[in-house]
Parts: structure tokens; C-alpha cells; sequence
């Protein structure tokens, strides 16, 4: 996955009909400096956004949020590859 | 995206992702009495189209887009679209609110009102929307949320915020009414510019400001996380936005009628 400041590609544990785990399988930027300071912050919380959009309790999650074009893709790709939606 | 053309008996939402102004968004539709796509693609057209017209002005990243040629000279503001006017007109309350804290005159390169669009454009977006008889509605453009109604008839949307010191949690949950936007230190560097030193410095780890309006809300967001305590102050004086703020120490502090949620 191609975005802003390098390639992103995210990986999805998924246990009975759910996701369980969303992580980041690799992250290669070029060793862009901006782009690293923004990846060490931006991506787990992406992590968390994505595992919070499951929460029944919880419609919406708000923060900074750079790399989230390319982080969704991923993972809207990864869950294709997976036989979801 | 496809979805079905008939009506769900039971509580459904409608998930439409667009890409646009360097992200995606993402319009949530909520209806306890069930969605139909059919009822809903006008408006969401109409909502999406929005989007991309503020993208087309706005975008600084297109050399040929209004805002770029205003920005090199190339245009007069009266020889750009109105809403680059009614834009700016914006920016310029939101400098005085926030005593110049939020000023996107004080960017390198030009005025940049992009801290501003992106919730400009969320609302102007939840505007079209606010036509359709769904109950609740969320566009989240990346983090910033614009949205009328709730999750069903009876309750408001409840919404987290991230935790910027521990990423793997959310900070605190509210329930909104209106907008929320959250600016951080992870998020673009040109828009958390002190404006009065041109340093790229924040006082906070993250800064949420809820209230009517996303593109307001996202203005004072913006000058918080940059401000600190002296803007904090100046949010609670106004009447309709609460704003929270997390401290790179973790320390939270909000505004006396901050919607925290338990």
C-alpha cells in the first residue's frame, strides 16, 4: 500500500468472525524524517481506531490521525483477501 | 460501495468511505427503523460532491487549485470563487477569538486556511445531509467529526478520544452533540506552528475542542494544542464549545461543561 510517505501494509488476525488484532506488517518509508516521527505516534493509534470502530459502546473515535488514508485501504484489502465484505 | 436497496427492521448503519483532501472520510448513517441506500445516495451525493469542491478550491497541494494561485499572486481573493472569501472571513473570527493563536496568515508561503477546511467542509457536508430523514449521522474526516442526531432516537452519539500517551487506549469517551476535532502532535506539522515565534512547538500532546460547528471547532483545536492553559481559558468563556486538553505528562484538563462521558 503506497501512501503519503512511503509503503504501508497492515495485517488482520481475525477469530471467530471478528477481528482480533490489526497490526502493522511493515512500514518502509525511505527514511523520510517527517514521516517516521509521524509513524511512530500515527500508527498504533490507527491500531487502536481500528479495533475501536468494533466497540459496540463507541460510534466514533477522534484524534490526529495523518496516515489514516493509507492505513484504511490496507486494511480494507487485507479484509477482502480474507473473504470479508 | 454497494449495499442493499431494502429496509432492515433491525438497527442498521450505512458505512460510505470517500476518498478526498488527502484522506478518507467517512460518513456513518445510524437508524434505529432501518436504512435504505436508495433513500439516502441523493443526499450523499450531494455530500460527497461538497467534499471534493473543497478539495478542488482549497487544496494546496494543487498548484492550478484557487487557493494556490491566490497564494502566489496569480489571482485577486475578489477573482476567487466566494467561498474562498466566506473561508477567510472565518479564519479571520477564529484568529480574534483565539487572540491570534489560530492564524493561518502567520504559515509560511502564504495564507494556508487548510486547518480550517477540512471541518468547513465536514459540516458543509453534514448540512446536506441534515435533509434525509435518517436519525444520526457522523462524517469523520480523519479524526474530525461533524455530525447531527445520534446512534438511534433516544441517544446521543458516544465518541472517543485517542490517547496520544498510550496509544493502544483511548483517553476518554464523550457524548457529542455537533463536532468534535482533536489536533495533535502527530498530526501535520504546518498547522501546529506557534504563531508567534513561527516555531514548530506545541504546549500539548493533544488538544479536542467539541461545539456546533466542525470548521470552528478545528480552529480552536488547533490553537489549543498550540496555546496551552491561555487558550483553555478563552474556550471557557465561550458559550457553545468545551474543549479538552492532554498534557505530554498525561495530565487532562476540560472546560466546566466538557460532555464526559462514564
Amino acid at each position: 500500500m503506497n501512501y503519503n510517505f512511503g509503503v504501508l501494509s497492515v495485517s488482520v488476525t481475525v477469530g471467530g468472525g471478528t477481528i482480533t488484532k490489526v497490526s502493522i506488517a511493515t512500514l518502509s518509508d525511505g527514511g523520510n524524517f517527517r514521516s517516521q516521527s509521524i509513524d511512530q505516534m500515527a500508527i498504533p493509534q490507527l491500531e487502536q481506531q481500528a479495533m475501536a470502530a468494533q466497540s459496540a459502546s463507541i460510534q466514533g473515535v477522534s484524534g490526529a490521525s495523518y496516515t489514516s488514508a493509507g492505513f484504511e485501504l490496507s486494511l480494507q484489502d487485507a479484509l477482502k483477501t480474507l473473504g470479508f465484505k | 460501495m454497494s449495499t442493499a436497496g431494502s429496509r432492515d427492521p433491525r438497527p442498521t448503519t450505512f458505512r460510505h468511505r470517500e476518498e478526498v483532501m488527502g484522506t478518507i472520510v467517512t460518513l456513518d448513517f445510524f437508524d434505529d427503523r432501518g436504512i435504505s441506500s436508495d433513500e439516502l445516495r441523493p443526499f450523499l451525493d450531494n455530500a460527497v460532491a461538497t467534499l471534493h469542491h473543497a478539495d478542488k478550491v482549497f487544496s494546496t497541494w494543487k498548484p492550478d487549485s484557487p487557493i494556490s494561485r491566490l497564494r502566489r499572486g496569480d489571482i485577486t481573493l475578489g477573482e476567487a470563487p466566494v467561498e474562498v472569501t466566506e473561508v477567510l472571513d472565518r479564519c479571520k473570527v477564529a484568529r480574534e477569538m483565539t487572540r491570534g493563536w489560530f492564524d493561518p496568515w502567520s504559515l509560511p508561503g502564504g495564507v494556508d486556511p487548510t486547518g480550517y477546511v477540512k471541518g468547513w467542509a465536514a459540516q458543509r457536508a453534514i448540512d446536506e445531509l441534515a435533509g434525509s430523514e435518517v436519525e444520526g449521522v457522523m462524517v469523520n474526516a480523519a479524526g474530525d467529526i461533524a455530525s447531527f442526531g445520534g446512534p438511534d432516537s433516544a441517544s446521543p452519539f458516544r465518541v472517543g478520544i485517542l490517547n496520544p500517551a498510550s496509544p493502544k487506549t483511548l483517553a476518554c469517551a464523550l457524548d457529542l452533540r455537533g463536532a468534535i476535532a482533536t489536533s495533535g502532535t502527530y498530526e501535520r506539522g504546518e498547522h501546529l506552528i506557534n504563531p508567534f515565534t513561527g516555531e514548530l512547538a506545541t504546549k500539548l500532546a493533544s488538544a479536542s475542542v467539541t461545539g456546533p460547528d466542525l470548521g470552528l471547532s478545528d480552529a480552536l483545536a488547533t490553537a489549543l494544542v498550540v496555546g496551552g492553559d491561555e487558550v483553555l481559558e478563552l474556550i471557557d468563556e465561550l458559550n457553545d464549545y468545551e474543549a479538552l486538553a492532554i498534557g505530554y505528562d498525561g495530565t487532562m484538563k476540560w472546560t466546566s461543561e466538557f460532555p464526559l462521558s462514564p
